[in-house]
C-alpha cells in the first residue's frame, strides 16, 4: 500500500496550522486550550494510523529549480517515530493544563508544543534533506521556546540558550554533512540530489561513492556531530539536564521521549547508508562511554528531574550503541529500546511532575514514602522504574537483553579488546539498576517528617502516566506483540538484513542473560551504599571543575562573549566618523579581494576619446571636490560638493542620457536643501583642528575608497562589449510595440524590468518606515 | 526668499507633474516626478516652516499640543506612501487576475481627445503613479521628520 499524499500533509501540516491559532483558541478556551491541543495530537495521530502499513514515498514539489521537493516517506520506522510524537503528544496536552494551572504566558507555550509536535512529525516522515534539515531545526527552536519558558528566572534563560548553542551549533554541522551528501548524490544518481529516499534506495553505490571522494569520513562525522548534540551524547551531553528547567511536561515529551531522540531516529534512518567498520566503531564507543557516563552521573543527581535527565542520556547513549553495532541485533536493539524508552521514561517525568506539583519539592532527600498518598502513582512508578532498570518480565529488559548480545557478537567478531563492549554495557547497566531502584524508592520507605500534605494529583494528570505504564505493562507481558505490530518493519528499515526478530524471557544460559544477571545482582547488592555512591561521585567535579563538560561551556561562551563586547565597543563607538571608517574598508576590502579571487586582469591601456566639453566639465568637478576637502565650514563643503553633482549631471547631458541627467539634477538640488536644512544641527569638530594621525586614517581610507571605485569602473566598462548588447537592443526595438512608450529608459523601468523597480519601491517605503522609527524610539526614550 | 518661493513652488509643482505624465514618451517618470515634487515641498518647509505647509495645504490648525510632525503632517505622508505601494502592487497585481504574468503593462491609444488630440494611455502610467507616491510620500516623510528634530 502506498502512503496517500494529502493525509500526510494534513498530518504534518495540522498542528502547524493549530499553532497559528492558538491565540484565538485561548481567547475562546482559556486554560483548556490544552483539550483542543489534544484534540489536534489525536486527530494527527489518527491520521497517521491510517497509513499503517503503508510503505513509499510520496512527494510535492516545492522548490523544482532546485530540485526540492517536499518528500514524505512512510514505513515502519517512520510511522513509529511519527505515532509516537503525535500519541505521546495527546497525553501531554492533556496533562499540561492542569499542570500549568494558573500560569501566563500559555498562548506561547502551547504554540510551540503545537510547532514541536508538528516538527517532529516532519522530521519523521521527511524524505528530502531540506525539509528534513528545516523539521530538524524547527524542533530545536520550539525546544528553545519551550526552555526558556519561564522568562523571569535566570537559570531558566541560561538553560534555553545552552539547549539553541548546542543544538543548532550541531544542526550546522549536520547541514554540512547533509549538503556534502547531497553533492554527492547528485553526481550519482543524477538529478535529484536532495531525495534522501533515492539515496537510501541506491545505499550502496552512494556509500562507493563517497569512499571514492574521500568524503566517507567527514559526512559520517558531521551527521555523527548533529546527531550527537541533539541526543545529549558525551561530551555535548550538559544541555539536557540543564533543559530540566522547563515545566514537567515539557521535559517529558521534548526531553525524554521525542526531540532528543530525533538524533537516534536520524542514525537509524541513515544506518543503511553509512554502517560500516568507522560508523561501529564511531557510534558504539560513543553510545556506551555516554551510557556509562550519564549513568553515572544520574547516581549523583540530587533532583528527581536531574536524574531522570542523565537517565535519558545515558538510555540515548544505549540506543546510538545499539544502531553502532552493524549486525541487526543492534538495529533491533536500537529500535526497540527506542520504542520502550519513550513507554517508560515519559511515564516516569510525568510522575516526577505529579510528585513535583503535589509534594512540592524535587529534592530526592527530601522525599519518600509517597506510596500512602500517591497509591496508583506508586504502582505506575514501579512498573516504569523496574522496566528502566531492565529487570524482568519489564519492557525494559528485552532490548537491554537485544543490546548485550550485539556487545557480544561485536566482541566476537574484534576480538580481544572487543570484550570491553560488553564489560563497558554490564558496568553501566549496573548504575542503571541503581537509580532506577533510588527514584523508586521516593514512594517506598520511611516517610520524612518535614514532608508536608501531599495532595491528590487531578485524574488528567494521572492517566496519561497511567495510560503509559498500561500499554509498557502490555508489552511487558507479550513483546511479541509490539514486535509484531510496528517494531518488526521499523527494525526492516533500519536493518541491512531482513532478520526475524524474536524477543522473550530467556530460556538458557547465554552471555547476555549472564550479563543481565550480573547487572542487576551487583545493582541490588550496592543499593544499601547508594549514599556513599551518591556523594563519592559528587565529589570528583567538585575538585576537579574542568571535568565537568559544564565548565567548558561556560569557559567558552563567556569567552566569546567578552570578545565580542570588546569587538562591538571598537567598531560601534557612537561615531559616525568610525562607521564610516569600518563600513567603506570592510567594503572596499572585501570587493577587492573579489577581483583578486576572481584572478581578473587589470586593463593596461585605456582608451581616452573624451570631448574636450566633457574634459572641461570634469577639471571643475576635480577642482570642487579638492575644494570640499579644505573647505573651512559645513556650508561651504555642501555647496562646493553640489557643485560636484551638477557637473556629473552635465556630463551625462554631454553623453546623451536626459533621463539620467534630470534625475542628477533634481536629486542634487534636494541633497542640497536638505543639508541646508540640517546644516545647523551638525556639530563642528571637537577640538577644532583634527590630530594628524586622524587626518592620516581619513586620507588612507578615501584614497582606498578611490582606488577600489576606480578599479570597478575600469573593469565593468571593460567588460562590456563592443556596441550595444543584445538586450540594449531588444530595449529599444521593442519598448514602443510592447510598452508604448518612446522613452525607452521609463519603458524599461515600469515595464520590462518593473519588477525591479517595484523591489525598490520597497526599500524607498522601508527606509522612510526606519527613518520614522528610528527618530520616534529615540525620541520616545528621551521622554519616558 | 519668500517671494521667490512663492513664485517658483507652483512651476516646480506643475513641471514636476508634466513629467510624470509625459514620462511615456520624453525624458521624465514617476520617479523624476516624486522627487521635483519633494523639493517644491521642502522650499517650502525652509522659507516657511512646518506650521505653515500644514494650515495652509492640508488645511488644519497646528495643534500646539502634539509634538511638532510626528502626529501631524508625517500621517499624511505615510498614508501617501503606503497608497503608493499599494498602487503599485495592486496595478501589478491586476493582469495576474486577467491571466498575465505579474506586472504586464499594456496601452491603449484613443485618438481625438481635446487638447492634445492623440493621447496614450499606458497601464504603465498606475504603476508609475505608484512609483510617484512612494516616493513623494517616502522621501517627504523623512525630510519632515529629520527636519524637526
Amino acid at each position: 500500500m502506498s502512503p496517500n499524499l494529502s493525509i500526510v500533509l494534513l498530518a504534518v501540516g495540522l498542528p502547524f496550522v493549530a499553532a497559528v491559532v492558538t491565540p484565538f483558541l485561548f481567547r475562546v478556551l482559556g486554560e483548556h486550550t490544552g483539550y483542543a491541543g489534544a484534540l489536534v495530537a489525536l486527530t494527527t495521530f489518527v491520521l497517521l494510523g491510517s497509513q499503517f502499513g503503508a510503505d513509499g514515498t510520496v512527494a510535492l514539489s516545492w522548490i523544482p529549480t532546485l530540485e526540492v521537493a517536499l518528500r514524505f516517506t512512510v514505513d515502519g520506522w517512520a510511522l513509529l517515530f511519527a505515532l509516537f510524537a503525535s500519541g505521546i503528544g495527546v497525553l501531554i496536552f492533556l496533562y499540561s493544563p492542569a499542570y500549568m494551572h494558573g500560569e501566563s504566558g500559555l498562548i506561547r507555550y502551547y504554540a510551540a508544543l503545537l510547532t514541536f509536535m508538528g516538527s517532529v512529525v516532519g522530521v519523521a516522515l521527511a524524505a528530502d534533506l531540506i525539509a528534513l534539515f528545516l523539521f530538524w531545526e524547527l524542533t530545536s527552536l520550539s525546544s528553545f521556546v519551550l526552555i526558556g519558558f519561564y522568562t523571569a528566572d535566570d537559570s531558566s534563560q541560561y538553560a534555553a540558550r545552552m539547549s539553541m548553542l548546542v543544538t543548532v551549533g550541531g544542526g550546522l554541522f549536520l547541514l554540512v554533512g547533509l549538503l556534502l551528501l547531497a553533492s554527492v548524490a547528485g553526481d550519482v544518481l543524477g538529478g535529484s540530489a536532495f531525495d534522501l529516499a533515492a539515496i537510501l534506495a541506491n545505499a550502496d553505490e552512494m556509500q562507493a561513492a563517497l569512499r571514492d571522494r574521500g568524503l566517507f569520513v567527514p559526512v559520517l562525522a558531521m551527521i555523527a556531530v548533529g546527531a550527537a548534540t541533539k541526543s545529549a551524547q558525551v561530551p555535548v551531553h550538559f544541555w539536557l539536564p540543564n533543559a530540566m528547567a522547563a515545566p514537567t511536561p515539557v521535559s517529558a515529551f521534548l526531553h525524554s521521549a521525542t526531540m532528543v531522540k530525533v538524533g537516534v531516529y536520524l542514525l537509524g534512518r541513515l544506518r543503511p547508508l553509512l554502517v560500516s567498520h568507522e560508523w561501529t566503531l564511531l557510534f558504539a564507543t560513543l553510545g556506551l562511554a555516554t551510557m556509562t557516563i550519564c549513568a553515572i552521573l544520574a547516581v549523583a543527581a540530587t533532583d528527581i528531574k536531574e536524574l531522570l535527565a542523565y537517565s535519558t542520556a545515558s538510555h540515548l547513549g544505549l540506543m546510538v550503541a545499539g544502531f553502532g553495532f552493524a549486525s541487526a541485533v543492534g538495529a533491533e536493539a536500537g529500535v526497540f529500546h527506542l520504542f520502550n524508552h519513550a513507554l517508560f521514561k515519559a511515564a516516569l517525568f510525568l510522575v516526577a511532575g505529579i510528585v513535583a506539583h503535589e509534594a512540592g519539592t524535587r529534592r530526592i532527600d527530601d522525599l519518600g514514602g509517597l506510596r500512602h498518598d500517591l497509591p496508583v502513582t506508586a504502582a505506575v512508578t514501579t512498573v516504569a522504574a523496574l522496566s528502566m532498570a531492565g529487570i524482568p518480565p519489564f519492557n525494559g529488559f528485552y532490548s537491554k537483553e537485544l543490546l548485550f548480545e550485539a556487545t557480544v557478537e561485536a566482541a566476537h567478531e574484534l576480538g580481544t579488546i572487543g570484550w570491553l563492549y560488553p564489560a563497558v554495557a554490564a558496568f553501566a547497566s549496573i548504575f542503571t539498576v541503581l537509580y532506577s531502584l533510588r527514584f523508586l524508592g521516593l514512594f517506598f520507605g520511611s516517610r520524612p517528617d518535614e514532608l508536608g500534605d501531599v495532595h491528590r494529583p487531578p485524574v488528567t494528570m494521572l492517566l496519561p502516566p497511567a495510560l503509559l505504564a498500561a500499554v509498557a505493562a502490555v508489552v511487558s507481558v507479550d513483546p511479541e506483540l509490539a514486535v509484531r505490530t510496528i517494531v518488526q518493519s521499523a527494525v526492516d528499515v533500519t536493518a541491512t538484513e531482513a532478520h526475524e526478530m524474536h524477543v522473550g524471557l530467556p530460556t538458557s544460559l547465554s552471555p547476555a542473560v549472564g550479563m543481565s544477571a550480573v547487572a542487576i545482582g551487583v545493582g541490588a547488592a550496592a543499593y544499601p551504599s547508594y549514599d556513599r555512591l551518591h556523594r563519592g561521585v559528587r565529589s570528583i567535579p567538585a575538585a576537579v571543575p574542568p571535568i565537568g563538560a559544564n565548565w567548558w561551556y561556560d569557559a567558552v561562551v563567556g569567552g566569546l562573549d567578552g570578545a565580542s563586547t570588546r569587538v562591538a565597543n571598537r567598531v560601534h563607538d557612537g561615531h559616525l566618523r568610525t562607521y564610516a571608517t569600518w563600513t567603506f574598508t570592510t567594503t572596499c576590502v572585501l570587493a577587492l579581494a573579489g577581483f583578486a579571487a576572481a584572478h581578473v586582469a587589470i586593463p593596461t591601456t585605456v582608451a581616452l576619446d573624451v570631448s574636450l566639453a566633457i574634459a572641461l566639465v570634469l577639471l571643475v568637478a576635480v577642482v570642487a571636490t579638492l575644494a570640499v576637502a579644505i573647505a573651512p565650514t559645513h556650508v561651504t563643503g555642501v555647496l562646493t560638493l553640489s557643485i560636484l553633482g551638477f557637473m556629473v549631471a552635465i556630463v551625462y547631458i554631454l553623453a546623451s542620457a536626459p533621463d539620467l541627467a534630470l534625475t542628477q539634477l533634481v536629486v542634487e538640488t534636494l541633497v542640497l536643501l536638505i543639508f541646508l536644512l540640517v546644516i545647523e544641527e551638525l556639530p563642528t569638530y571637537p577640538g577644532g583642528e583634527l590630530a594628524t594621525p586622524t587626518v592620516g586614517r581619513d586620507a588612507a581610507v578615501s584614497a582606498l575608497v578611490g582606488v577600489t571605485a576606480f578599479l570597478t569602473i575600469v573593469l565593468t566598462t571593460d567588460a562590456r562589449p563592443e556596441g550595444a548588447t543584445s538586450s540594449a537592443r531588444y530595449y529599444v526595438q521593442n519598448a514602443v510595440d510592447e510598452g508604448g512608450g518612446t522613452n525607452v529608459v521609463n519603458v524599461i523601468l515600469v515595464d520590462f524590468r518593473g519588477f525591479d523597480t517595484m523591489g525598490e519601491l520597497i526599500v524607498v517605503s522601508i527606509a522612510a518606515i526606519s527613518v520614522l522609527t528610528l527618530l520616534v524610539m529615540r525620541s520616545r526614550g528621551e521622554s519616558e | 526668499m519668500r517671494t521667490t518661493a512663492r513664485a517658483i513652488v507652483p512651476i516646480i509643482l506643475v513641471v514636476s507633474i508634466s513629467l510624470f505624465v509625459e514620462g511615456h514618451n520624453l525624458p521624465g517618470g514617476g520617479f523624476i516626478g516624486g522627487v521635483l515634487t519633494t523639493t517644491a515641498f521642502a522650499i517650502i518647509y525652509v522659507t516657511f516652516g512646518l506650521d505653515f505647509l500644514e494650515r495652509g495645504v492640508f488645511g488644519r490648525d497646528p495643534d500646539a499640543e502634539l509634538r511638532p510632525t510626528r502626529e501631524r503632517v508625517v500621517d499624511v505622508y505615510r498614508r501617501v506612501f503606503a497608497v503608493g505601494l499599494a498602487i503599485a502592487v495592486t496595478s501589478g497585481l491586476a493582469p495576474l487576475v486577467l491571466g498575465y504574468p505579474f506586472l504586464s503593462q499594456s496601452f491603449v491609444v484613443l485618438e481625438g481627445v481635446p487638447l492634445y488630440d492623440h493621447l496614450e494611455v499606458a497601464s504603465a502610467l498606475a504603476f508609475d503613479f505608484g512609483v510617484y507616491c512612494v516616493v513623494v510620500g517616502g522621501l517627504l516623510t523623512i525630510l519632515s521628520v529629520v527636519g524637526a528634530e
